[in-house]
Protein backbone atom coordinates (compact mmCIF):
# COMPACT_ATOMS: atom_id res chain seq x y z
CA UNK A 1 0.00 0.00 0.00
CA UNK A 2 1.28 3.37 -1.13
CA UNK A 3 -1.21 6.02 2.08
CA UNK A 4 -0.40 5.02 4.92
CA UNK A 5 -3.32 4.29 7.19
CA UNK A 6 -2.10 5.00 10.69
CA UNK A 7 0.80 7.53 11.25
CA UNK A 8 3.88 7.24 13.73
CA UNK A 9 6.51 9.74 13.98
CA UNK A 10 9.10 8.10 11.73
CA UNK A 11 8.55 9.21 7.82
CA UNK A 12 7.15 6.07 5.85
CA UNK A 13 10.69 5.45 4.00
CA UNK A 14 12.94 4.61 7.75
CA UNK A 15 13.09 0.42 7.50
CA UNK A 16 13.09 -1.52 10.58
CA UNK A 17 16.50 -1.84 12.47
CA UNK A 18 18.41 -5.27 12.58
CA UNK A 19 20.35 -6.35 16.09
CA UNK A 20 21.58 -9.82 15.58
CA UNK A 21 25.28 -9.39 15.42
CA UNK A 22 26.00 -12.86 13.14
CA UNK A 23 24.16 -11.16 10.00
CA UNK A 24 26.29 -8.41 9.75
CA UNK A 25 29.43 -10.83 10.25
CA UNK A 26 28.42 -13.08 7.47
CA UNK A 27 30.61 -12.61 3.98
CA UNK A 28 29.40 -11.56 0.72
CA UNK A 29 28.92 -14.96 -0.91
CA UNK A 30 26.43 -16.11 1.40
CA UNK A 31 23.59 -14.11 0.75
CA UNK A 32 20.66 -15.19 -1.43
CA UNK A 33 19.09 -12.67 -4.22
CA UNK A 34 16.37 -11.08 -1.47
CA UNK A 35 19.54 -10.53 1.29
CA UNK A 36 21.27 -8.57 -1.43
CA UNK A 37 18.81 -6.19 -2.41
CA UNK A 38 17.50 -5.65 1.85
CA UNK A 39 21.01 -4.88 2.07
CA UNK A 40 21.09 -2.27 -1.11
CA UNK A 41 18.45 -0.46 0.26
CA UNK A 42 19.20 -0.71 3.48
CA UNK A 43 22.45 1.22 2.39
CA UNK A 44 20.69 4.26 0.85
CA UNK A 45 17.58 4.53 3.17
CA UNK A 46 17.13 5.59 7.08
CA UNK A 47 16.64 3.12 9.52
CA UNK A 48 14.83 3.76 12.76
CA UNK A 49 16.03 3.23 16.23
CA UNK A 50 16.13 0.07 18.11
CA UNK A 51 13.40 -0.21 20.96
CA UNK A 52 14.31 -0.23 24.50
CA UNK A 53 13.35 -3.98 24.55
CA UNK A 54 15.36 -4.89 22.16
CA UNK A 55 19.41 -5.66 22.56
CA UNK A 56 21.53 -8.04 20.79
CA UNK A 57 22.97 -9.51 24.20
CA UNK A 58 21.95 -13.02 24.06
CA UNK A 59 19.91 -13.09 26.25
CA UNK A 60 17.65 -11.14 24.91
CA UNK A 61 14.56 -13.12 22.77
CA UNK A 62 11.56 -11.39 20.92
CA UNK A 63 9.20 -14.03 21.76
CA UNK A 64 9.88 -13.77 25.79
CA UNK A 65 9.76 -9.89 25.39
CA UNK A 66 6.40 -10.13 23.57
CA UNK A 67 5.32 -12.22 26.38
CA UNK A 68 6.31 -10.12 29.00
CA UNK A 69 4.88 -7.15 27.36
CA UNK A 70 1.44 -9.18 27.22
CA UNK A 71 1.53 -10.05 31.35
CA UNK A 72 2.43 -6.31 32.44
CA UNK A 73 -0.05 -4.29 33.80
CA UNK A 74 -0.65 -0.50 34.13
CA UNK A 75 2.67 0.13 32.13
CA UNK A 76 4.71 -2.02 34.84
CA UNK A 77 7.45 -3.61 33.11
CA UNK A 78 9.61 -4.60 35.43
CA UNK A 79 7.04 -5.99 37.68
CA UNK A 80 6.38 -8.41 34.87
CA UNK A 81 10.29 -8.83 33.87
CA UNK A 82 10.78 -10.23 37.24
CA UNK A 83 7.69 -11.88 36.99
CA UNK A 84 8.87 -13.89 33.76
CA UNK A 85 12.69 -14.54 35.04
CA UNK A 86 10.76 -15.80 37.76
CA UNK A 87 9.19 -18.56 35.65
CA UNK A 88 12.01 -19.25 33.70
CA UNK A 89 13.77 -20.22 37.19
CA UNK A 90 10.90 -21.97 38.72
CA UNK A 91 10.71 -24.13 35.57
CA UNK A 92 14.75 -24.83 35.68
CA UNK A 93 14.03 -25.92 39.04
CA UNK A 94 11.25 -28.45 38.99
CA UNK A 95 13.14 -29.68 35.39
CA UNK A 96 16.64 -30.32 37.81
CA UNK A 97 14.79 -32.21 40.59
CA UNK A 98 13.08 -34.37 38.14
CA UNK A 99 16.90 -34.62 36.19
CA UNK A 100 17.40 -35.71 39.81
CA UNK A 101 15.42 -38.10 40.52
CA UNK A 102 15.31 -40.00 37.41
CA UNK A 103 17.23 -42.97 36.63
CA UNK A 104 19.73 -43.06 34.24
CA UNK A 105 18.09 -44.28 31.40
CA UNK A 106 15.64 -41.40 31.04
CA UNK A 107 18.29 -38.47 32.27
CA UNK A 108 18.92 -37.43 28.50
CA UNK A 109 14.87 -37.26 27.48
CA UNK A 110 14.73 -34.91 30.63
CA UNK A 111 15.04 -31.34 28.96
CA UNK A 112 16.26 -28.46 31.13
CA UNK A 113 16.40 -25.42 29.12
CA UNK A 114 13.75 -23.26 30.13
CA UNK A 115 13.94 -20.87 26.85
CA UNK A 116 13.29 -23.88 25.34
CA UNK A 117 10.53 -25.41 27.22
CA UNK A 118 8.80 -21.94 26.32
CA UNK A 119 9.11 -22.07 22.41
CA UNK A 120 7.91 -25.82 22.74
CA UNK A 121 4.51 -24.98 25.06
CA UNK A 122 4.10 -21.75 22.82
CA UNK A 123 4.00 -24.27 19.57
CA UNK A 124 2.26 -26.68 21.06
CA UNK A 125 -0.38 -23.96 21.85
CA UNK A 126 -0.80 -22.62 18.32
CA UNK A 127 -4.08 -23.04 16.62
CA UNK A 128 -3.97 -23.74 12.99
CA UNK A 129 -7.47 -22.83 11.97
CA UNK A 130 -9.56 -19.90 13.63
CA UNK A 131 -13.16 -19.64 13.31
CA UNK A 132 -14.34 -15.74 12.31
CA UNK A 133 -17.65 -13.92 12.43
CA UNK A 134 -19.05 -13.37 8.32
CA UNK A 135 -22.76 -11.79 7.93
CA UNK A 136 -24.06 -13.53 5.37
CA UNK A 137 -27.65 -12.48 4.28
CA UNK A 138 -28.85 -11.15 7.70
CA UNK A 139 -27.34 -13.98 9.44
CA UNK A 140 -23.54 -14.27 11.26
CA UNK A 141 -21.80 -17.51 11.16
CA UNK A 142 -18.86 -18.65 12.57
CA UNK A 143 -16.63 -19.62 9.34
CA UNK A 144 -13.99 -21.50 9.99
CA UNK A 145 -10.58 -19.43 8.54
CA UNK A 146 -6.58 -20.44 8.09
CA UNK A 147 -4.96 -17.96 10.66
CA UNK A 148 -1.31 -16.34 10.09
CA UNK A 149 1.02 -16.49 12.23
CA UNK A 150 1.71 -13.43 13.94
CA UNK A 151 -2.32 -14.68 14.97
CA UNK A 152 -1.39 -17.72 16.09
CA UNK A 153 1.73 -16.53 18.50
CA UNK A 154 -0.70 -13.74 19.84
CA UNK A 155 -3.73 -16.57 20.90
CA UNK A 156 -1.35 -19.20 21.99
CA UNK A 157 0.29 -16.37 24.37
CA UNK A 158 -3.38 -15.11 25.57
CA UNK A 159 -4.53 -18.26 26.58
CA UNK A 160 -1.63 -19.15 28.53
CA UNK A 161 -2.03 -15.53 30.50
CA UNK A 162 -5.77 -15.87 31.04
CA UNK A 163 -5.88 -19.30 32.02
CA UNK A 164 -3.26 -18.39 34.80
CA UNK A 165 -5.00 -15.34 35.61
CA UNK A 166 -8.51 -16.81 36.25
CA UNK A 167 -8.76 -20.50 36.58
CA UNK A 168 -6.20 -20.81 39.39
CA UNK A 169 -6.02 -20.63 42.78
CA UNK A 170 -6.41 -17.18 43.97
CA UNK A 171 -3.35 -17.18 47.00
CA UNK A 172 -0.66 -19.02 43.71
CA UNK A 173 1.89 -16.76 42.71
CA UNK A 174 1.79 -15.71 38.67
CA UNK A 175 5.18 -17.54 38.30
CA UNK A 176 4.44 -20.97 40.17
CA UNK A 177 0.90 -20.87 37.97
CA UNK A 178 2.42 -20.14 34.15
CA UNK A 179 5.90 -22.43 34.94
CA UNK A 180 3.11 -25.67 35.86
CA UNK A 181 1.13 -24.76 32.63
CA UNK A 182 4.48 -24.42 30.62
CA UNK A 183 5.37 -27.44 31.69
CA UNK A 184 1.98 -29.21 30.60
CA UNK A 185 1.78 -26.96 27.69
CA UNK A 186 5.48 -28.45 26.56
CA UNK A 187 3.96 -32.22 27.41
CA UNK A 188 0.73 -31.78 25.03
CA UNK A 189 -1.35 -31.79 28.10
CA UNK A 190 -3.14 -29.10 30.45
CA UNK A 191 -5.99 -26.78 29.56
CA UNK A 192 -5.08 -24.30 27.25
CA UNK A 193 -4.13 -27.41 24.79
CA UNK A 194 -7.93 -28.35 25.71
CA UNK A 195 -8.63 -25.21 24.45
CA UNK A 196 -6.93 -25.51 20.76
CA UNK A 197 -8.58 -29.22 20.59
CA UNK A 198 -11.91 -27.03 21.31
CA UNK A 199 -11.13 -24.53 18.45
CA UNK A 200 -10.44 -27.38 16.27
CA UNK A 201 -13.40 -29.56 16.68
CA UNK A 202 -15.71 -26.10 16.80
CA UNK A 203 -13.44 -25.49 12.92
CA UNK A 204 -14.46 -29.26 11.97
CA UNK A 205 -18.33 -28.93 12.88
CA UNK A 206 -18.73 -25.87 10.61
CA UNK A 207 -16.67 -27.11 8.12
CA UNK A 208 -20.37 -27.01 6.35
CA UNK A 209 -20.11 -22.91 6.23
CA UNK A 210 -15.93 -22.88 4.69
CA UNK A 211 -17.50 -21.80 1.30
CA UNK A 212 -18.45 -18.78 2.96
CA UNK A 213 -14.87 -17.41 2.82
CA UNK A 214 -15.64 -14.42 0.47
CA UNK B 1 5.23 48.05 -11.35
CA UNK B 2 2.18 46.62 -10.58
CA UNK B 3 2.90 42.86 -9.40
CA UNK B 4 0.54 40.73 -7.75
CA UNK B 5 1.94 38.65 -5.45
CA UNK B 6 0.75 35.24 -3.66
CA UNK B 7 2.40 33.48 -1.03
CA UNK B 8 3.07 29.58 -2.11
CA UNK B 9 0.83 28.02 -0.41
CA UNK B 10 -2.29 29.73 -1.74
CA UNK B 11 -0.33 28.60 -5.07
CA UNK B 12 -0.16 25.20 -3.82
CA UNK B 13 -4.10 24.59 -3.37
CA UNK B 14 -4.69 26.93 -6.62
CA UNK B 15 -2.59 24.40 -8.60
CA UNK B 16 -4.33 23.11 -11.64
CA UNK B 17 -7.64 23.82 -13.22
CA UNK B 18 -9.55 25.97 -11.01
CA UNK B 19 -11.20 27.56 -12.65
CA UNK B 20 -11.11 29.92 -15.33
CA UNK B 21 -7.46 31.23 -16.90
CA UNK B 22 -6.99 33.92 -14.17
CA UNK B 23 -3.70 35.14 -15.75
CA UNK B 24 -3.54 35.51 -19.93
CA UNK B 25 -0.19 34.56 -21.72
CA UNK B 26 0.04 38.36 -22.87
CA UNK B 27 -0.18 39.47 -19.15
CA UNK B 28 2.81 37.05 -18.19
CA UNK B 29 4.73 38.08 -20.93
CA UNK B 30 4.71 41.64 -20.17
CA UNK B 31 5.38 40.45 -16.13
CA UNK B 32 8.26 38.65 -17.65
CA UNK B 33 9.46 41.46 -19.77
CA UNK B 34 9.03 44.20 -16.22
CA UNK B 35 11.00 41.90 -14.13
CA UNK B 36 13.56 41.70 -16.70
CA UNK B 37 14.04 45.57 -17.00
CA UNK B 38 13.70 45.48 -13.17
CA UNK B 39 16.31 43.72 -12.40
CA UNK B 40 18.85 45.76 -14.85
CA UNK B 41 17.68 49.04 -12.77
CA UNK B 42 18.13 47.12 -9.63
CA UNK B 43 21.85 46.27 -10.67
CA UNK B 44 22.02 49.92 -11.61
CA UNK B 45 20.83 51.26 -8.52
CA UNK B 46 23.32 48.89 -6.54
CA UNK B 47 26.29 49.02 -8.36
CA UNK B 48 26.89 46.24 -9.85
CA UNK B 49 26.96 44.88 -13.40
CA UNK B 50 23.59 44.44 -14.48
CA UNK B 51 24.29 41.21 -16.90
CA UNK B 52 25.77 39.31 -14.25
CA UNK B 53 22.94 40.14 -11.63
CA UNK B 54 21.47 36.66 -10.22
CA UNK B 55 18.53 35.80 -8.13
CA UNK B 56 20.77 36.09 -5.07
CA UNK B 57 21.36 38.90 -5.64
CA UNK B 58 18.27 39.91 -6.12
CA UNK B 59 17.01 38.85 -2.55
CA UNK B 60 20.08 40.34 -0.78
CA UNK B 61 19.73 44.04 -2.58
CA UNK B 62 15.65 43.82 -1.89
CA UNK B 63 16.24 42.60 1.96
CA UNK B 64 19.12 45.67 2.13
CA UNK B 65 16.65 48.38 0.28
CA UNK B 66 13.56 47.18 1.98
CA UNK B 67 14.39 46.20 5.78
CA UNK B 68 11.43 44.18 7.48
CA UNK B 69 10.87 42.87 10.88
CA UNK B 70 7.89 40.55 9.93
CA UNK B 71 8.42 37.10 11.17
CA UNK B 72 6.39 35.44 8.22
CA UNK B 73 9.06 35.02 5.67
CA UNK B 74 6.84 35.13 2.78
CA UNK B 75 4.96 38.54 4.28
CA UNK B 76 7.96 40.41 3.28
CA UNK B 77 9.03 41.79 -0.05
CA UNK B 78 10.56 39.88 -2.97
CA UNK B 79 11.30 39.93 -6.08
CA UNK B 80 10.70 37.25 -8.27
CA UNK B 81 11.04 35.74 -11.69
CA UNK B 82 7.36 35.58 -12.34
CA UNK B 83 7.00 31.80 -13.40
CA UNK B 84 7.79 31.37 -9.65
CA UNK B 85 5.11 33.38 -8.16
CA UNK B 86 2.23 32.98 -10.96
CA UNK B 87 1.75 29.79 -10.46
CA UNK B 88 1.58 27.56 -14.08
CA UNK B 89 -2.31 27.04 -15.24
CA UNK B 90 -4.16 25.00 -18.19
CA UNK B 91 -5.41 27.19 -21.15
CA UNK B 92 -9.02 27.50 -22.44
CA UNK B 93 -9.47 23.34 -23.05
CA UNK B 94 -12.10 24.61 -25.77
CA UNK B 95 -11.69 26.26 -28.85
CA UNK B 96 -14.05 29.21 -30.38
CA UNK B 97 -17.38 26.96 -31.40
CA UNK B 98 -17.02 25.81 -27.89
CA UNK B 99 -15.88 22.38 -29.14
CA UNK B 100 -12.94 20.65 -26.50
CA UNK B 101 -9.66 20.43 -27.95
CA UNK B 102 -8.34 16.33 -25.96
CA UNK B 103 -10.33 13.68 -27.08
CA UNK B 104 -10.64 12.97 -23.35
CA UNK B 105 -12.06 16.12 -21.96
CA UNK B 106 -15.52 14.92 -20.76
CA UNK B 107 -14.08 12.56 -18.37
CA UNK B 108 -12.98 15.41 -16.18
CA UNK B 109 -9.59 14.32 -15.84
CA UNK B 110 -8.21 14.09 -18.86
CA UNK B 111 -4.34 14.19 -18.04
CA UNK B 112 -4.93 11.62 -15.86
CA UNK B 113 -6.57 8.97 -18.14
CA UNK B 114 -4.56 9.88 -21.13
CA UNK B 115 -1.67 9.36 -18.77
CA UNK B 116 -2.84 6.48 -18.16
CA UNK B 117 -3.32 5.34 -21.88
CA UNK B 118 0.24 5.96 -22.26
CA UNK B 119 1.75 4.22 -19.87
CA UNK B 120 -0.60 1.27 -21.24
CA UNK B 121 0.35 1.60 -24.66
CA UNK B 122 3.89 1.04 -23.23
CA UNK B 123 3.44 -2.03 -21.38
CA UNK B 124 1.65 -3.53 -24.20
CA UNK B 125 5.05 -2.41 -26.47
CA UNK B 126 7.17 -4.18 -24.02
CA UNK B 127 5.53 -7.64 -23.49
CA UNK B 128 4.84 -7.33 -27.74
CA UNK B 129 9.34 -7.09 -27.85
CA UNK B 130 9.31 -9.79 -25.26
CA UNK B 131 7.06 -11.75 -27.11
CA UNK B 132 9.14 -11.31 -30.01
CA UNK B 133 12.21 -12.40 -28.15
CA UNK B 134 10.89 -15.18 -26.83
CA UNK B 135 10.00 -16.73 -30.91
CA UNK B 136 13.15 -15.70 -31.88
CA UNK B 137 14.67 -18.23 -28.76
CA UNK B 138 16.59 -15.09 -27.51
CA UNK B 139 17.06 -14.63 -23.67
CA UNK B 140 15.23 -12.11 -22.11
CA UNK B 141 17.70 -9.40 -20.37
CA UNK B 142 17.60 -9.08 -17.13
CA UNK B 143 19.69 -6.31 -15.58
CA UNK B 144 17.66 -5.15 -13.12
CA UNK B 145 17.37 -1.22 -12.21
CA UNK B 146 18.21 -0.04 -8.87
CA UNK B 147 15.68 0.32 -6.57
CA UNK B 148 17.24 1.02 -3.88
CA UNK B 149 18.98 4.95 -5.66
CA UNK B 150 15.17 6.32 -7.22
CA UNK B 151 11.79 7.09 -5.81
CA UNK B 152 8.56 7.90 -7.47
CA UNK B 153 7.24 11.06 -7.74
CA UNK B 154 4.83 11.75 -5.09
CA UNK B 155 1.09 12.80 -5.57
CA UNK B 156 1.71 16.49 -5.30
CA UNK B 157 4.95 16.59 -7.86
CA UNK B 158 2.53 14.56 -10.30
CA UNK B 159 -0.24 17.05 -10.13
CA UNK B 160 2.15 19.79 -10.89
CA UNK B 161 3.38 18.28 -13.43
CA UNK B 162 -0.50 17.41 -15.08
CA UNK B 163 -1.99 20.76 -13.59
CA UNK B 164 -4.54 18.29 -12.63
CA UNK B 165 -6.06 17.24 -9.27
CA UNK B 166 -5.95 13.64 -8.27
CA UNK B 167 -7.36 11.46 -5.89
CA UNK B 168 -5.10 9.41 -3.68
CA UNK B 169 -7.07 6.09 -5.33
CA UNK B 170 -6.07 7.28 -8.74
CA UNK B 171 -2.02 8.11 -7.53
CA UNK B 172 -1.96 4.37 -5.97
CA UNK B 173 -3.13 3.34 -9.62
CA UNK B 174 -0.98 5.04 -11.40
CA UNK B 175 2.06 3.87 -9.74
CA UNK B 176 1.08 0.43 -9.47
CA UNK B 177 1.04 0.44 -13.21
CA UNK B 178 4.48 1.90 -13.00
CA UNK B 179 5.39 -0.83 -11.13
CA UNK B 180 4.20 -3.25 -13.40
CA UNK B 181 6.18 -1.85 -15.87
CA UNK B 182 9.60 -2.41 -14.44
CA UNK B 183 8.80 -5.00 -13.29
CA UNK B 184 9.01 -6.55 -16.45
CA UNK B 185 12.22 -8.08 -18.09
CA UNK B 186 12.47 -6.14 -20.84
CA UNK B 187 11.54 -2.97 -19.33
CA UNK B 188 15.20 -1.32 -20.42
CA UNK B 189 13.05 -0.23 -24.03
CA UNK B 190 11.33 2.03 -22.41
CA UNK B 191 13.64 3.20 -19.72
CA UNK B 192 13.66 7.01 -20.74
CA UNK B 193 9.63 6.92 -20.11
CA UNK B 194 9.73 5.34 -16.86
CA UNK B 195 12.88 7.96 -15.69
CA UNK B 196 10.25 10.92 -16.28
CA UNK B 197 8.63 9.72 -13.32
CA UNK B 198 10.97 8.66 -10.82
CA UNK B 199 13.73 10.86 -8.67
CA UNK B 200 16.89 10.31 -7.41
CA UNK B 201 17.32 9.89 -3.54
CA UNK B 202 20.07 11.57 -2.86
CA UNK B 203 22.35 8.99 -1.13
CA UNK B 204 22.26 8.10 2.73
CA UNK B 205 24.27 9.09 6.09
CA UNK B 206 27.64 10.55 3.53
CA UNK B 207 27.36 14.06 5.31
CA UNK B 208 28.65 13.13 9.21
CA UNK B 209 31.41 14.01 9.77
CA UNK B 210 33.45 11.40 12.84
CA UNK B 211 35.53 13.52 14.92
CA UNK B 212 39.54 11.84 15.40
CA UNK B 213 39.90 10.63 18.67
CA UNK B 214 41.23 13.32 21.53
CA UNK B 215 44.30 12.47 24.16
CA UNK B 216 44.22 13.80 27.74
CA UNK B 217 47.40 14.50 30.20
CA UNK B 218 47.73 10.36 30.52
CA UNK B 219 48.18 9.87 26.45
CA UNK B 220 44.58 8.01 27.02
CA UNK B 221 42.76 7.83 24.03
CA UNK B 222 39.14 9.47 24.73
CA UNK B 223 36.41 10.66 22.75
CA UNK B 224 32.74 12.20 23.66
CA UNK B 225 29.10 12.02 22.43
CA UNK B 226 25.65 13.38 22.94
CA UNK B 227 22.19 11.90 22.89
CA UNK B 228 18.88 12.74 23.33
CA UNK B 229 16.06 10.89 24.20
CA UNK B 230 12.35 12.29 24.73
CA UNK B 231 13.67 14.80 27.41
CA UNK B 232 16.61 13.33 28.41
CA UNK B 233 19.57 14.98 27.17
CA UNK B 234 22.78 13.28 28.42
CA UNK B 235 26.81 13.53 27.28
CA UNK B 236 29.14 10.19 27.54
CA UNK B 237 33.09 9.97 27.70
CA UNK B 238 34.53 6.92 26.35
CA UNK B 239 38.07 6.57 27.47
CA UNK B 240 40.22 3.52 25.78
CA UNK B 241 42.34 1.33 27.70
CA UNK B 242 39.56 0.71 30.63
CA UNK B 243 38.45 -2.00 32.12
CA UNK B 244 34.48 -1.34 31.30
CA UNK B 245 33.62 0.78 34.71
CA UNK B 246 30.76 3.19 33.87
CA UNK B 247 29.85 5.66 36.21
CA UNK B 248 26.22 7.95 35.33
CA UNK B 249 26.58 11.48 37.88
CA UNK B 250 29.17 10.41 39.19
CA UNK B 251 27.58 7.28 40.71
CA UNK B 252 27.91 3.25 39.51
CA UNK B 253 25.56 2.16 37.18
CA UNK B 254 24.41 -0.23 38.95
CA UNK B 255 23.06 2.44 41.99
CA UNK B 256 21.59 4.61 39.14
CA UNK B 257 19.87 2.22 37.41
CA UNK B 258 18.28 -0.68 39.32
CA UNK B 259 16.49 -2.50 36.31
CA UNK B 260 18.00 -4.89 33.95
CA UNK B 261 16.55 -3.29 31.01
CA UNK B 262 18.24 -0.44 31.32
CA UNK B 263 21.63 -1.70 32.40
CA UNK B 264 21.27 -3.66 28.80
CA UNK B 265 20.63 -1.10 26.81
CA UNK B 266 24.03 0.97 28.26
CA UNK B 267 25.94 -2.04 27.20
CA UNK B 268 24.34 -2.82 23.81
CA UNK B 269 26.20 -0.57 21.64
CA UNK B 270 29.41 -2.29 23.59
CA UNK B 271 28.08 -5.74 23.39
CA UNK B 272 27.47 -4.94 19.75
CA UNK B 273 30.89 -4.06 18.47
CA UNK B 274 32.47 -6.13 21.14
CA UNK B 275 34.20 -4.16 23.35
CA UNK B 276 32.94 -5.00 26.90
CA UNK B 277 35.79 -5.10 29.06
CA UNK B 278 37.82 -2.67 27.00
CA UNK B 279 36.29 0.76 27.35
CA UNK B 280 35.61 2.91 30.22
CA UNK B 281 32.51 5.88 30.17
CA UNK B 282 31.88 8.85 32.18
CA UNK B 283 28.15 9.81 31.31
CA UNK B 284 25.74 12.85 32.53
CA UNK B 285 22.38 13.06 32.06
CA UNK B 286 19.69 15.77 33.30
CA UNK B 287 15.98 14.87 32.68
CA UNK B 288 13.67 12.22 31.38
CA UNK B 289 12.39 9.18 33.45
CA UNK B 290 14.11 5.74 33.90
CA UNK B 291 13.92 4.54 30.48
CA UNK B 292 14.74 7.70 28.63
CA UNK B 293 18.53 8.21 30.60
CA UNK B 294 19.13 5.13 29.51
CA UNK B 295 18.33 5.55 25.78
CA UNK B 296 19.98 8.99 25.85
CA UNK B 297 22.96 7.60 27.54
CA UNK B 298 22.85 4.92 24.52
CA UNK B 299 22.70 6.95 21.75
CA UNK B 300 25.71 9.49 23.45
CA UNK B 301 27.98 6.20 24.23
CA UNK B 302 27.10 5.01 20.56
CA UNK B 303 28.30 8.38 18.97
CA UNK B 304 31.34 8.29 21.57
CA UNK B 305 32.36 4.75 19.84
CA UNK B 306 32.04 5.71 16.19
CA UNK B 307 35.21 7.28 16.69
CA UNK B 308 36.75 4.32 17.96
CA UNK B 309 35.90 2.05 14.79
CA UNK B 310 36.34 1.64 11.40
CA UNK B 311 33.34 3.18 8.71
CA UNK B 312 31.99 -0.35 8.36
CA UNK B 313 31.49 -0.90 11.87
CA UNK B 314 30.22 2.16 11.82
CA UNK B 315 27.69 1.43 9.05
CA UNK B 316 26.56 -1.60 10.94
CA UNK B 317 25.76 0.37 13.84
CA UNK B 318 23.54 2.49 12.08
CA UNK B 319 21.68 -0.51 10.54
CA UNK B 320 21.24 -1.92 14.07
CA UNK B 321 19.22 1.25 14.67
CA UNK B 322 22.32 2.49 17.47
CA UNK B 323 22.78 6.25 15.61
CA UNK B 324 19.28 7.35 15.26
CA UNK B 325 17.44 10.01 17.47
CA UNK B 326 14.38 8.19 18.85
CA UNK B 327 11.86 10.82 17.59
CA UNK B 328 8.69 9.66 19.70
CA UNK B 329 7.92 11.77 22.33
CA UNK B 330 4.72 12.43 24.35
CA UNK B 331 1.48 12.55 22.24
CA UNK B 332 -0.12 16.31 23.54
CA UNK B 333 -3.33 16.31 24.76
CA UNK B 334 -5.87 17.30 22.65
CA UNK B 335 -9.33 19.73 23.51
CA UNK B 336 -12.58 17.56 23.69
CA UNK B 337 -10.92 14.54 24.94
CA UNK B 338 -9.72 13.08 27.80
CA UNK B 339 -5.97 12.52 27.11
CA UNK B 340 -4.15 12.02 23.44
CA UNK B 341 -5.98 9.51 22.56
CA UNK B 342 -8.82 8.58 25.31
CA UNK B 343 -12.06 10.06 24.54
CA UNK B 344 -14.96 11.11 27.28
CA UNK B 345 -17.06 8.66 28.30
CA UNK B 346 -19.69 8.26 26.15
CA UNK B 347 -23.24 8.72 27.64
CA UNK B 348 -26.76 8.23 25.39
CA UNK B 349 -28.53 10.93 27.24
Amino acid sequence: RLMQVRWSRYNPSYLEPEVNKEFYQKPLEELTEEEREQMELKAVRPIKAAPPSLSSSVFSDPMISKFTNMMMRDGNKVLARSLMTQTLEAIKRKQLEKYHKAPETEKETIECNPYVIFHQALKNCQPIIGLSNITKGGKTYQVPVPLKDNRKRFLAMKWLITECRENKHRRTLMPEKLSQELLLAFKNEGPVIKRKHALHKMAEANRAYAHFRW
Amino acid sequence: LRLIYTTTAVQRKNVGASGPEKYTEAFIKKQIEEFNLGKRHLANMMGEDPETFTQEDIDRAIAYLFPSGLFDGHARPMMKHPREIFPEQRKIQWGEDGRPFHFLFYTGKQSYYSLMHETYEKLLNVEKHQDQLIAQDLPLQKEKRNLAGSRWLTKIELEEMLLEKLSDDDYSRFIQLLQKLTDLPCSDIEEKYIQKFSKELPVQMQKVVIEPLQYDEQGVAFSTGEGRRKTARATAVVYDNGTGKMTVNGKDILHYFPVLQDREQLLFPFQFLGRIGKHDAVCTVSGGGRSAQAGAIRLACAKALRSFVTEKEVEFMRQAGLLTVDPRVKERKKPGQEGARRKFTWKKR
